[in-house]
């Protein structure tokens, strides 16, 4: 019986590194539920999901009202991710809520919402809690009337060719994405003090927010390129969330589909939504623009050991070393972009770092004559890679008495007054006391 | 509440799907077409594990006529023949490896065949599940079909058939074995089936009477049917514990298996309505291409079932294009076939009518029997740009195959007439508020000119336009939007409203000020006219250059417009402390001529001793004193030497320690020396 006790208290200890779960050193999640309006959902976008298997994902597909749906117990997370592809769901089923896909993200973990013309309140009050706002609107679709995808069935042009694609190689791929992306679903927009937001894929300056046959009455709350189609929002912890006015985009169908934007004398064979989901997919669970620095120091030029204190006017080198997440491997980071600061209150030397291009950048500098309690900084925040912010602090000292200059010329005519006046003393002591 | 829940998750499924796909947003199906065969390699394109999976993707590859690899088969064939010898295999196997025979047609040896055929008879005879009597009697059928044996008799079909129809419950569905209570419309399909496969086994007649109570069950279970706005019917699927997630598609495959081969054994009607079918191959069109292998099958096999079946073939009216260019003089086709894309039977299409279009009128399809299309060619002629919706009617042409094909009534197809819509009579004023027009401009949105208009809160803005269609009538767009953009990126977006004939738009910037936030300066004028149906334009007409009065102090602020993405990040700019400047200096040289000046006094000072005649008399003569007067003054040079190391290099502590010692000897020697030359002067005194 004690053996079975020590053997389960053995296994319980373990059971932490068994778990293929986030953590710091291997960012790419693992774990990711899927939340469905139906289950026909996993056949048509197989495409999508195939994808994210064959990455190493592991995928647990649920009903969005299924009455035993949560995703922590006992306090664990028990997903890295969540993926919700149930634009029309009311309410969510078992524990699950707003609030608690929320504390979900804000625990640094990553989210796909996906809405499209059936968006329920629930799906559109999480995005709004994202910082995108959808078309109030019920029904209402983006159009355009200029950047429609050519079809032969489909004649409303809601199914729109979007080719303004946010211009980063982080996010999107070094490959670009040369063919349209497929898009019907409806129009949301970012808050313009929203830093954290970005427009992915936005509608060209043509597009419209309203519903196809209606007639159009008072001006769409929504028009040109203020509508968003898909945005992306990389939150304070680096949690990453993926937000879709299009359901759509992520099919079967619309992967396969050619394409031919209205206007344009180029037809392609295949859209360009299976590049652009699968490469902001890579992007969005971390497999790529998740950098990592580290091993922050800096030493006196000619010395070797880490000081515990600068004097004003030191010359000092400073090194960090930062790694991006290749998707299994830290790999050396190569930018130009990334500065230190010497601050105290405010930055005293601002510096951009040069880099070996083996991950460990570099620079160095004069300490300033301002001497107090400084810190060496290292903030860095690029689109579409998560932020680093690292501080170490060190004490800068004046100079001490004898560091002072010692023989100053401009000095000297006082010292020969004090000395020749010392001698006429010296000689006059001996003619005063003997002469006769 | 209990009624209306399956039906609210009908209702979810049901937008799903419609939103999953082009075809059913266009509420017209198109029949199996080449985009399935290249997808169906693509879904297939694996390694089988199972027999069932490759049974699966041999059929679907043979229903759609798709070359499989040659390798394939034989690796089948292999597996095919190990499991009918293998004594193990269990009737699952067995029902599949007969199964993917069927399709590759390999060589099986007349002794095993024997084996098989009685390994089957027993089971048959000692079945108590569904699944049991399913794979047992589908073998045997399979067996006969392929005719490895003949004369194949079931002993005792009729008692079979009653043990089968012993499950079936009074809602249509059946149960998988009697001891569970379970039902399921899966195990219907399945059930069906099996009774199908026990009539065309049985040596003599089965009693019609159970053959009717089992055409009942099956009307029974089309009672059980869910519906789709479109017309699409489903059986939908039950989550059961032993077999797990049957959705709507496999289920409703299950049942379609079922009826077709039923209706195939049995003589007489079925007396299903033929819209039922209709949309049971509806719901597999509208289901688009599954991604899904085991999906994938069920349509296909469902679709193989329904073309070639004793109740009703439906026929698909589907349109290659709905949208057709009435300047390309593009003409209507229309096509009508089976589900899997093979030739109708002749017969004649009718446009009926079209909904709230009293224009066009009844009218007969040509048809094109070199495309197999029915054209409809007078399109441009009689009706205008625009979106309709045109009703089709299929009529036959031989009055008998009414009752062999199920075709729709009356189908509804929405259509896109689109064309060139001439835009005309474009002008842009700024008016006084007396109307008096100060400055009209003619636009012209072919070409590149901008326009430049300048305008105070006084003042208003016109622009008028018209829209005419190739027939010459006025055309509404769906979208006409003026859009007023500020240098500052704020927006403000106007709807232009039509009267009638024209488009007009009067901005009168007195009651807009507020709305503009007091915002003077340059606003750039977009013109935006689209609609689904006309050459839809985007274009900066020009600018205008707008005077408003000072924002009052209570006044809106202008939204914060949105940041440029690309340069919210990026580098800033580098600081570099600026270093205290050290104090200024006098030149070196100066310090040292100064230096050389402060030297001038000490010699003036010797050279004026040495003039006054200075002399040493007084010093003494004896030796002590003698002594004593040089060590006070060797002392004296010594404490003045000490000054100059202290300067040099010796701090104050060293410094303080040497002079103490020093002072202490000079007080001594001093004292000695001046003692010495006072006596020495009072006695010249006394003297």
């Amino acid at each position: 019986m004690a053996k079975l006790a020590i053997f389960f208290a053995l296994t319980l200890s373990f059971l932490p590194f068994l778990s293929h779960s986030f953590s710091p050193d291997t960012p790419t999640d693992r774990r990711i539920l899927v939340l469905l309006d139906d289950f026909s959902l996993k056949s048509s976008h197989s495409i999508f999901f195939t994808s994210l298997k064959s990455r190493g994902f592991d995928l647990e597909f649920k009903l969005a009202d299924d009455p035993k749906l949560a995703l922590q117990r006992y306090g664990q997370y028990l997903y890295d991710g969540l993926v919700l592809f149930a634009p029309s769901v009311e309410r969510f089923g078992g524990a699950l809520d707003v609030a608690a896909v929320l504390d979900f993200v804000d625990s640094g973990h990553d989210l796909i919402v996906a809405a499209d013309t059936t968006a329920s309140d629930l799906i559109k009050s999480v995005a709004t809690e994202c910082g995108v706002d959808f078309d109030e609107e019920p029904s209402a679709m983006v159009i355009d009337h200029q950047n429609y995808a050519v079809s032969d069935v489909d004649g409303d042009h809601t199914l729109i060719a979007a080719d303004e694609l946010i211009n980063s190689d982080v996010i999107l791929g070094k490959t670009k994405i040369e063919a349209p992306v497929l898009f019907k679903g409806i129009a949301h927009s970012l808050n313009a003090a929203n830093t954290l937001a970005l427009k992915v894929l936005s509608a060209s300056p043509s597009a419209y927010s309203a519903h196809p046959t209606a007639k159009l009455s008072s001006p769409p709350s929504l028009t040109g390129s203020a509508i968003s189609l898909v945005s992306v929002v990389q939150a304070r912890n680096n949690a990453r969330i993926m937000i879709s006015g299009s359901l759509d985009l992520f099919s079967n169908r619309y992967m396969k589909s050619s394409v031919q934007k209205a206007g344009s004398p180029s037809k392609y064979e295949k859209s360009g939504n299976e590049q652009f989901v699968t490469e902001l997919s890579k992007w969005l669970f971390h497999e790529r623009g998740h950098l990592k620095a580290g091993n922050l120091r800096h030493v006196k030029v000619g010395e070797t050991n880490e000081p515990a204190m600068y004097r004003i006017k030191d010359d000092l080198e400073f090194y960090v070393d930062i790694y991006e997440w290749s998707g299994n491997s830290w790999e050396p980071y190569v930018a130009d972009d990334v500065q230190v600061q010497f601050y105290m209150m405010s930055p005293y030397v601002l510096k951009t770092l040069s880099t070996d291009k083996k991950g460990l950048y570099h620079t160095s500098f004069k300490v300033p004559d301002v001497y107090g309690v400084f810190q060496f900084k290292v903030e860095y925040q690029k689109l579409g890679y998560t932020s680093l912010s690292l501080s170490k602090q060190i004490p800068v000292r004046p100079f001490r008495h004898n560091e002072y200059e010692r023989f100053i010329t401009t000095a000297f005519p006082y010292y020969g007054a004090s000395f020749t006046t010392m001698a006429g003393f010296f000689i006059f002591s001996v003619v005063y006391l003997y002469n006769k | 509440m209990a009624r209306s829940l399956p039906g609210f998750l009908a209702l979810i499924v049901a937008v799903a799907l419609i939103c999953c796909s082009f075809a059913a947003a266009a509420s017209t199906f198109q029949p199996i077409s080449e985009s399935h065969r290249s997808a169906a390699l693509e879904t297939f394109d694996r390694s089988y594990g199972s027999l069932e999976e490759t049974y699966e993707a041999l059929q679907t590859f043979d229903v759609l006529g798709v070359e499989r690899k040659p390798d394939v088969g034989t690796a089948a064939c292999q597996s095919v023949s190990q499991t009918l010898v293998s004594s193990s295999s269990t009737l699952k196997d067995i029902f599949y490896a007969l199964k993917v025979n069927g399709v590759l047609k390999c060589e099986v040896d007349a002794d095993s065949v024997e084996g098989i055929v009685s390994t089957l008879q027993t089971a048959v005879g000692s079945a108590s599940s569904l699944l049991e009597f399913y794979h047992s009697i589908g073998g045997l059928v399979l067996v006969k079909n392929q005719a490895l044996k003949d004369d194949l008799y079931l002993a005792d079909a009729e008692g079979v058939f009653r043990s089968i129809k012993a499950l079936s419950q009074s809602d249509g569905r059946w149960r998988y074995s009697s001891s569970n209570p379970e039902s399921s419309t899966y195990a219907a399909g399945l059930a069906l089936e099996a009774l199908a496969g026990v009539i065309s086994l049985s040596s003599s007649e089965i009693d019609q009477s159970l053959i009717g109570t089992t055409k009942n069950d099956i009307l029974k279970l089309f009672e059980r049917v869910e519906k789709y706005d479109d017309g699409a019917v489903y059986f939908d699927g039950e989550e059961s514990d032993a077999h797990e997630n049957q959705g709507p598609i496999t289920s409703t495959w299950s049942v379609i298996r079922g009826i077709t081969s039923f209706a195939a054994v049995t003589s007489g009607n079925l007396n299903l309505p033929g819209e039922k079918i209709l949309g049971l191959a509806k719901f597999f069109l509208g289901v688009g291409i599954p991604g899904d292998a085991k999906d994938f099958f069920n349509q296909v096999d469902s679709l193989a079932c329904l073309e070639n079946n004793r109740v009703a073939i439906p026929l698909i009216l589907s349109l290659p294009a709905t949208v057709n260019s009435l300047t390309r003089k593009d003409t209507l086709k229309v096509k009508v076939s089976t589900v899997l894309g093979s030739d109708a039977p002749p017969l004649k299409i009718k446009l009926v009518r079209a909904k709230d279009t009293p224009a066009i009128e009844s009218q007969e399809l040509k048809f094109d029997s070199a495309n197999k299309v029915h054209v409809l060619d007078t399109l441009e002629k009689s009706v205008d740009v625009g979106n309709y919706i045109f009703v089709f009617e299929i009529v036959f042409n031989d009055p008998e195959h009414k009752k062999a094909y199920a075709v729709e009534s009356k189908t509804e197809v929405p259509i896109f007439l689109t064309g060139a819509v001439k835009v005309g009579n474009a002008k842009i004023a700024v008016l006084d508020s007396d109307l008096g027009s100060i400055e009209t401009q003619n636009l012209d949105f072919a070409g590149e000119n901008l326009v430049s208009l300048g305008a105070n809160h006084l003042q208003k803005l016109k622009l008028r336009f018209q829209l005419t269609t190739p027939l010459g009538h006025p055309f509404k767009p769906h979208q006409a939007i003026l859009k007023l953009t500020h240098e500052s990126k704020v927006e403000h977006v106007f709807v232009v409203g039509n009267t009638g004939k024209q488009f007009e738009i009067v901005l009168d910037f007195l009651g807009l000020v507020e709305k503009f936030y007091y915002l003077s300066g340059k606003y750039e004028i977009q013109l935006t006219v689209g609609d689904a149906v006309m050459n839809s334009f985007f274009r900066v007409i020009g600018h205008l250059d707008l005077d408003l009065p000072e924002a009052p102090e209570k006044a809106p602020r202008p939204p914060v417009q949105p940041a440029d993405v690309y340069s919210r990040y990026g580098p800033k700019a580098e600081i570099a402390h600026i270093f205290r400047a050290p104090e200024k200096r006098p030149p070196q040289e100066l310090s040292l001529a100064f230096l050389g000046l402060t030297v001038l006094p000490l010699l003036g000072f010797i050279i004026g001793l040495l003039r006054l005649g200075v002399n040493l008399k007084n010093f003494p003569s004896a030796a002590a004193p003698a002594a004593f007067a040089a060590l006070f003054h060797v002392g004296i040079g010594a404490v003045l030497l000490l000054y100059v190391f202290f300067w040099l290099k010796l701090d104050l502590f060293t410094t303080l320690k040497i002079l103490g010692f020093l002072g202490v000897f000079l007080l001594f020697v001093g004292h000695r020396t001046l003692s010495h030359l006072a006596s020495t002067s009072s006695k010249v005194k006394s003297a």
